[in-house]
């Protein structure tokens, strides 16, 4: 969101050291992903609000980059699955193996085990193995031959999907989607941060190899602080005036759910913290509505375009300040 | 069933109760049973919601109609009247609760309960009877709001609020219709109340057969009186004459009875002075009306007989108000026809005898002068030992006068009246006897005469040469008390006044805060009556002139609906009121502030922009603001979003806004 002022020059009600960790992180990720500032902060926002992360744009955009240099960044344990059409679910859950040996079956867990899994392409498999992480992501628990198993915590998914009307695509159900807290497209880079990508081909660094900023009390300890982050009446009456615009506007078939509205104060008191704000304004809202609304969102069939145009719409048209 | 056709529970209790509550005041004209009919019913219904009955069958409730008829046909011995007809309709209000199985059902008995309502007021207008109604009709709109609550079956006020906001608000329009809606006459007459008038006045007198008269304390009718009130031996309210005697009752004359050219009234020249009164009579079901001598109305449908009497065409049904002029010097019929004094003077020879001989007597000594005998035996009744009494011994022989004469001695004024006829007409003067009510009580909060049943008397005209019908009165000889200061004091020691109503308040006048209440009640009910029970058509097109000039119906249409519409103005600007929006802080009505002192430096905030995004746009044009823009956005941001309620961060802000010169 353009005119976003910046917070150093209005101040801010309470200095959180939360701030420096997260501008850390942000810059270490910053270092793989060139010129993509905005959208690094967004997905750590994502992450840090406890949300699934979707993030979609067109092959060699930096998808993958990006999930890689995240879970290296917040030193989680990740695995990574490269979903192709004819992956099935115990490919991703895990199976069970009869054990000569102990003349037992034991159970060996799938990919899924793991703190951020990175699901690539998510939309080239079947719906059938697409729903196998539905429960996954929900509840934080798998359950595989009725045995119901815990995930370990924290449980992120980083998923990556190629824009829905390439060939060879199963596009996700809409609660599949609404499980993702936020759906991020990355874009080409700018002229300049292409220019530096050419000039360092060569000695670029791995996302391995990025330094973890974050250790897990930290994560633990940023996500109780989201909590404390104060919404006002004035703030909620804002949020609620976009809610029902999304809901009243004939433009949109049907509008955000409470769960979505619900991501949306999430993310925006993430992201309150992340400007090293206690407390939420409007721009924080206007900041994370696109990334957050946009997939919930479905225009009326007679809108031929993508909604993201039609989410910007909603921000022109919905003041911030009643009456 | 459907669940929006069941009726709730609340709803149920609702009308069992509404029931019970309008059955209550038609307790006294219906048969005892119809309250066990309906104790059963509500049981009945009650069984059935909790499950453990079922309704009746088909059989049952037909068996339950036959024998409700049946009953009301014994109770009355008839179905026609008004008393049988509500008996049906309130047992029909109740029989109709075993058969209230769905919403369509519970419509039917809520909408018949507005009818039992309406029904109250053919037996009583009375304030507290419509304030009483006013209630049944509260609690039967509440039934109908709790009907739609479905799924609600605990009780709570907001339903009975509802009801009474709802009626509320229907008041105006009430009033409005009250007001300006024409009174169309009923399209069919209603037998209304079998028994007959009640005590107080009837059509035949007979002294003799009453042993013991009892008093009714109700109220005849009010007077207002224009001017002055006359003194209170002045107010004789003539209601009947009564000149023909048969079988030892005095009886009227009936229109047969006279003859075609007598019919007319001799209209007597008006001089003197006069006396402007109205007139609210309580319903009497007879014809005759009551006022002074010699009245004079321009009400019209009232007729003016040949005795001077005031007679409606119809029978007093409902209170009835009247205006009335009354010449109190004006001779009545100077000059007699020979009908008229053949009727006046005839008697059945040979009863009485030892009457006649006294009148024969008395006369010879008065010299034959028909003043000075009258006089004269007026005298004999005060001087001799004739009493005044409510208690007096049966006259049950051939001769009942000489009986009373010579005898018993004791009675009240138709005793008096009727002996003083005969007397009177032995001694071949024309004499009559006039029936209505003497004196009144004056209530001293609004000036009304109060007549009430037990001023109901008895006095007699007799017909002098040149004096016309001179009012004469035996009772004032024996009891001048009577006439001067009412009825009370002539039986001060007889202490039968009101003996057999303990509880009318009358009784306990003399004490003072009793009586004052008394008087306050009565005086609020007369004007109730006035303006509310007796404002009819004549009434509404005074009123409606006097407002408006003279409307024609089509200008009336208009009027009312834009009287209608000037009432919901007020609620228009309610509705606005309430969707004026979202109320606004302090911190933002001054950061609004802001943004116009803003707006006339030429930087419109669009609506989707945030204070900071704003005061970024507008540092960028003029930096040299930037200090101040950041300070008030911090301010406001601080109040609006951080969760603060500092007055002193709020003082700060408006000082910072006030100074901002843009």
């Amino acid at each position: 969101m353009k005119g976003v002022l910046d917070n150093a020059a209005l101040g801010s009600a309470r200095e959180v050291p939360m701030k420096d960790l997260v501008d850390r992180a942000a810059a270490e990720v910053g270092k793989v992903l060139l010129g993509k500032e905005n959208q690094v902060r967004l997905a750590l926002c994502c992450l840090l609000a406890r949300g699934h992360l979707l993030i979609e744009d067109l092959p060699g955009m930096g998808k993958t980059t990006l999930s890689h240099a995240l879970a290296s960044v917040l030193g989680l344990s990740y695995n990574r699955i490269q979903f192709t059409s004819d992956l099935l679910p115990a490919d991703i859950l895990g199976v069970s193996v009869f054990d000569q040996a102990s003349n037992a079956f034991s159970f060996h867990p799938g990919p899924v085990f793991s703190q951020l899994l990175l699901a690539d392409e998510i939309n080239r498999t079947t719906p059938r193995t697409q729903s196998a992480l539905l429960e996954a992501m929900g509840e934080g628990q798998v359950t595989v031959e009725g045995e119901t198993r815990a995930l370990p915590e924290p449980f992120f998914v980083i998923a990556t999907q190629n824009p829905v009307h390439q060939s060879g695509t199963y596009p996700l159900p809409e609660s599949q989607l609404d499980r993702f807290l936020m759906r991020l497209e990355l874009g080409y880079p700018d002229p300049s941060a292409e220019r530096q990508m050419f000039l360092r081909e060569g000695s670029a660094p791995q996302p391995e190899a990025l330094q973890a900023c974050l250790s897990l009390e930290q994560l633990a300890a940023v996500r109780a602080a989201v909590d404390e982050v104060h919404a006002s009446d004035n703030l909620l009456d804002y949020l609620q005036r976009l809610v029902a615009y999304t809901r009243n506007s004939a433009e949109f078939a049907y509008g955000l759910s409470p769960r979505g509205a619900l991501a949306l104060l999430q993310c925006a008191r993430t992201w309150a913290l992340m400007e090293g704000r206690s407390h939420v304004v409007p721009e924080d809202l206007q900041t994370v509505l696109p990334a957050v609304a946009t997939h919930r969102l479905v225009p009326t069939s007679d809108y031929a375009g993508d909604a993201s145009a039609l989410v910007h719409d909603i921000l022109l048209n919905v003041d911030v300040i009643a009456g | 069933m459907k669940l929006e056709e069941q009726v709730p529970r609340n709803a149920l209790v609702w009308i069992i109760g509404t029931q019970f509550f309008l059955l209550l005041p038609h307790l006294s004209r219906i048969p005892w049973w119809v309250l066990v009919l309906y104790v059963a019913t509500a049981v009945w219904r009650s069984m059935v919601y909790t499950g453990r009955w079922s309704f009746p069958g088909g059989y049952v409730k037909t068996s339950l109609t036959i024998v409700c008829f049946g009953g009301v046909a014994l109770s009355y011995g008839t179905l026609i009247g008004l008393e049988p007809t509500v008996a049906l309709l309130l047992i029909a209000y109740s029989l109709k609760l075993i058969e209230l199985a769905n919403q369509r059902d519970a419509y039917m008995v809520i909408f018949i309960a507005y009818f039992v309502c309406l029904t109250e007021f053919l037996f009583s207008q009375e304030l507290l009877i419509t304030l009483y109604m006013i209630v049944a009709v509260l609690l039967n709109t509440t039934s109908l709001v709790a009907l739609h609550q479905p799924g609600q079956d605990r009780f709570t006020s907001s339903t009975i609020r509802r009801a009474g906001s709802m009626m509320l608000q229907a008041l105006p329009l009430m009033i409005l219709l009250f007001v300006v809606f024409p009174r169309i006459g009923p399209l069919w007459n209603v037998p209304l109340k079998s028994h007959a008038a009640r005590s107080g006045m009837s059509d035949f007198m007979k002294p003799g057969d009453v042993a013991n008269l009892s008093l009714s304390d109700e109220v005849a009718f009010r007077v207002q009186f224009e001017g002055e009130v006359p003194a209170r031996r002045e107010l004789y309210w003539r209601g009947l004459v009564l000149s023909k005697l048969d079988d030892g009752a005095w009886r009227s004359l009936r229109w047969r009875d006279v003859p075609g050219d007598q019919r007319r009234l001799a209209e007597p020249e008006l001089v003197g002075d006069y006396s402007d009164y109205s007139i609210i009579m309580e319903p009497t079901q007879q014809n005759w009306l009551y006022a002074l001598p010699y009245a004079t109305t321009r009400d019209r449908g009232i007729i003016r007989s040949n005795d001077f009497r005031l007679v409606s065409p119809v029978e007093v049904q409902d209170q009835k108000r009247y205006q009335v002029r009354s010449w109190l010097e004006v001779p009545l019929e100077d000059d007699i026809s020979d009908w008229r004094r053949g009727v006046d003077t005839s008697l059945p020879e040979l009863q009485n005898p030892q009457t006649r001989e006294l009148a024969l007597q008395m006369l010879a000594e008065a010299d034959g002068d028909p003043q000075r005998y009258a006089n004269a035996v007026l005298e004999m009744f005060r001087d001799q030992a004739f009493f005044y009494t409510l208690r007096p011994p049966l006259l049950q022989g051939e001769n009942p006068v000489d009986q009373f004469l010579f005898g018993t001695r004791r009675g009240f004024c138709e005793h008096y009246a009727s002996a003083f006829t005969w007397l009177m007409r032995f001694a071949g003067i024309p004499a009559r006897v006039v029936a209505g009510y003497q004196g009144g009580e004056i209530n001293p909060v609004n000036g009304t005469v109060i007549v009430h049943q037990f001023d109901a008397h008895a006095w007699n005209e007799i017909w002098l040469q040149g004096q016309g019908w001179v009012r004469m009165d035996p009772t004032f000889a024996i009891a001048p008390a009577r006439i001067e200061f009412g009825l009370e004091q002539a039986l001060a020691e007889e202490g039968s006044f009101l003996a057999e109503t303990p509880l009318s308040p009358l009784r306990y006048r003399n004490i003072g805060w009793v009586n004052n209440l008394r008087l306050q009640l009565d005086a609020i009910n007369y004007r109730w009556q006035l303006f509310v029970i007796s404002y009819d058509q004549d009434q509404r097109y005074q009123i409606l002139n006097r407002l408006l000039g003279s409307v024609g119906q089509t200008q009336l249409v208009f009027l009312v609906a834009g009287a209608w519409a000037l009432l919901l103005v007020p609620v228009i600007i309610t509705m606005v009121w309430r969707n004026r929006g979202p109320r606004l802080d302090a911190a933002t009505r001054l950061y609004l502030d802001f943004c116009r002192r803003l707006r006339r430096a030429g930087f419109e905030r669009s609506g989707h922009e945030a204070p900071a995004a704003f005061a970024q746009r507008v540092a960028a044009d003029r930096p040299a603001w930037a200090e101040e823009l950041t300070a008030i956005t911090r301010c406001y941001e601080n109040l609006a979003y951080g969760g603060s309620s500092d007055p002193e961060a709020l003082d700060e802000l408006k000082r910072r806004v006030r100074t901002f010169r843009a």
